[in-house]
């Protein structure tokens, strides 16, 4: 044999051995680098294979970001609301709003406060009181607007909430309706300045107190109010000395380790019920609201724009992959020969096929890049003139976007890349 | 060296056979030089596709170097293309879109493992059919004969035993075909078997031997030197 029949030799026996391994990764890259030089010799028709997937992964993307902003704002509220706590408000009928405002309602009493306490007391952490905005107050010549709570002592611990200076409202305060109240920080510098608020007195509605404590600072909550411009009083003094009211505002509970929201959930309403006669199916008149209630609340708000523009995002995926097959099986015809040429140079079916895959998927992956981008412009705009509008990026944005464009180019480039690889090469070149 | 036992070929189209090659007995050795001949429709296409393992036979035998080809399957004969024959075309078929050079370079896409030195030797063989200074043009500012001097430069970018050539100057001007012909002696000389389909009788004088087809039958084979 001469030597170039020793290397055919060589050659065929290396080829008959059975070759299972699906491709060498270097080849794979080579491949992947030349289907990506086919399109760029193609560009036109390259945009219009990515335009449909590029309008999916745009919505998809603001789709996305609406959804992780409503998360977030969701687990912001449930912060600020606190995870394992539960507010009764007086009144009944519809919710109005993410944070479930009430209407005024008188129907909580100071006894309903105490029948909880006393029932469920070791199941949760049981407060009550009055909300009350815009109540003046003055020390000598500056006086100022704040929110006056009126609380108990277990105020502190229901809302976790302790006092960083003085001392805060205790049992005596409140059983002998003191006129001794601890201030948020923002109020004490409002109406004290610079100066320490300990011991000093003011006037709350006119009516004489002296500062005992200053709560910790909590900063600016969730919706966008400053949770420090307040001042607690003892919720007799309140009731009895400063608004002259039978009837408290909310009841909260913070439920206790080993006892689960929902089961003091029921217990409370069964009080409530009981005490106020009502009968299901006649209506509460008291709220119950709880974390998983406002996450709902402020889910169901988005879920309808979530779910068209998912069913968008999908629709334009669909037509995107199609028209991009479409083309794809359209430029087949043109690029017969190419395909083969390549045969005859060596190409095996597989190499053909995965050319063909290799150059739906990036087109595809091009889309993806041009879709994320597109979309995040509401997703990062929207905030900055709506605030209210929960829009955030989040890693998943580009999961799914990745995974989707990858979807539809692997979906829609196999059955033009199947039928590229199955050609018959003699019939390809004439 | 190939070997064509009771080479037989029909196509099935539509339920009726059409006989196309009969019984070809032919051996070819390495080195030689030779053209295949015969009027239009005598299977001269087919036989070359079947010699280029670009189709099947559906009778005999064909051996590649003491190889039986017909048990092998489509992956396996892609890799003998790849990597021991080279092919020229009538219409050249160069990538319009990829440069003079990457034209060369492409059998490499299919071979394993990519030679380090794939570039410089695209180069190299480029020089040496005149066209060094063209390695970045597009194949469409080409002459024909520019472009079929690319094409003889892939085919011979892999080394290979056996150029397969179907009528490389069909399309071509007698200059032209002139300098064609002039590089395949040269490919000649240095050892590679040539096996070139032709029409023409003045380019057939160039080959050693001519086998003349006939209604799917060897009708001559005659050695000129």
């Amino acid at each position: 044999m001469t030597p170039a029949e020793l290397a055919l030799t060589s050659t065929a026996k290396k080829a008959a051995k059975p070759a299972r391994h699906l491709m060498s990764p270097t080849r794979f890259l080579r491949l992947s680098r030349h289907a990506a030089g086919a399109l760029w010799g193609q560009k036109g028709k390259a945009f219009l294979m990515m335009i449909g997937t590029a309008v999916g992964i745009m919505l998809l993307t603001a789709v996305v970001g609406l959804s992780a902003g409503v998360q977030k704002r969701i687990d912001q509220i449930t912060a600020f609301f606190g995870p394992r706590s539960v507010m009764i408000f007086a009144g009944g009928g519809e919710l109005h709003g993410a944070g479930g405002r009430a209407e005024a309602g008188t129907t909580l009493k100071l006894q309903d406060y105490q029948a909880i306490r006393d029932q469920i007391g070791y199941e949760a952490v049981v407060t009550a009181g009055i909300f009350s905005g815009d109540v003046a107050i003055k020390a000598g010549n500056v006086g100022t607007q704040t929110h006056a709570v009126s609380a108990p002592p277990s105020y502190s611990e229901a809302f976790d909430w302790y006092v960083q200076e003085g001392a805060p409202i205790d049992s005596d305060d409140e059983r002998s309706m003191a006129r001794v109240a601890v201030f948020g920080t923002t109020a004490a510098k409002n109406l004290f300045g610079d100066e320490d608020p300990v011991g000093k007195r003011f006037l709350l509605n006119k009516v004489p107190f002296v500062v005992k404590g200053v709560l910790a600072s909590k900063g600016t909550s969730a919706m966008g109010f400053d949770q420090d411009d307040r001042v607690w009083i003892p919720l007799s003094t309140g009731m009895n000395r400063v608004f002259h009211q039978d009837y408290i505002r909310f009841i909260r509970l913070k439920v206790r380790q080993d006892y689960t929201v929902s089961s003091v959930v029921a217990q409370v309403t069964d009080i409530l019920r009981a005490r106020h006669r009502i009968v299901p199916p006649e209506q509460d008149d008291f709220r119950t609201i709880t974390p998983d209630f406002i996450a709902a609340r402020v889910q169901s708000m988005a879920r309808t724009t979530e779910l068209v523009g998912a069913a968008l995002a999908f629709v334009a995926l669909l037509v995107g992959g199609v028209v991009l097959m479409n083309i794809l099986l359209l430029s087949l015809s043109e690029r017969v020969p190419e395909i083969g040429l390549k045969r005859a140079l060596g190409a095996r079916q597989r190499d053909i096929f995965t050319e063909f895959v290799a150059e739906s998927v990036l087109v595809s992956l091009l889309g993806m890049v041009l879709g994320v981008l597109l979309g995040l412009v509401p997703v990062l705009a929207i905030p900055k003139f709506f605030p209210m509008m929960p829009m955030a990026v989040s890693w998943q944005t580009f999961a799914y976007a990745a995974l989707f464009s990858t979807g539809v180019g692997l979906l829609f480039g196999v059955q033009p890349a199947r039928r590229a690889a199955k050609l018959n090469p003699v019939e390809a070149l004439r | 060296m190939i070997e064509l036992q009771g080479l037989e070929k029909t196509y099935h189209t539509g339920g009726v056979d059409t006989p196309v090659l009969h019984d070809i007995n032919v051996s070819i050795e390495e080195g030689e030089f030779v053209a295949l001949m015969g009027p239009s429709g005598t299977g001269k296409s087919t036989l070359m596709n079947i010699l280029g393992l670009l189709d099947r036979p559906t009778g005999g035998k064909y051996t590649l170097g003491g190889v039986d080809l017909t048990a092998l399957d489509d992956n396996q004969l892609s890799t003998i293309r790849n990597r021991r024959l080279g092919f020229v075309f009538q219409l050249f078929h160069l990538l319009p879109r990829v440069s003079v050079l990457q034209n060369v370079l492409l059998p490499f896409l299919y071979t394993e493992p990519y030679p380090a030195d794939a570039k410089e030797r695209a180069m190299q063989i480029l020089q040496s059919v005149g066209l060094g200074d063209r390695i970045n043009f597009k194949p469409n500012t080409l002459s024909g004969g520019q472009q079929q001097r690319v094409a003889i430069a892939r085919a011979l970018i892999n080394e290979p035993a056996f150029i397969l050539a179907d009528e490389p100057t069909g399309n071509l001007d007698s200059v032209a075909s002139g300098e064609i012909l002039d590089i395949f002696d040269a490919i000649h000389r240095k050892g590679r078997t040539i096996i070139m389909v032709t029409h023409e009788p003045d380019v057939a004088a160039r080959a050693e031997r001519v086998i003349t087809l006939k209604d799917g039958r060897v009708a001559s084979d005659e050695r000129r030197r």
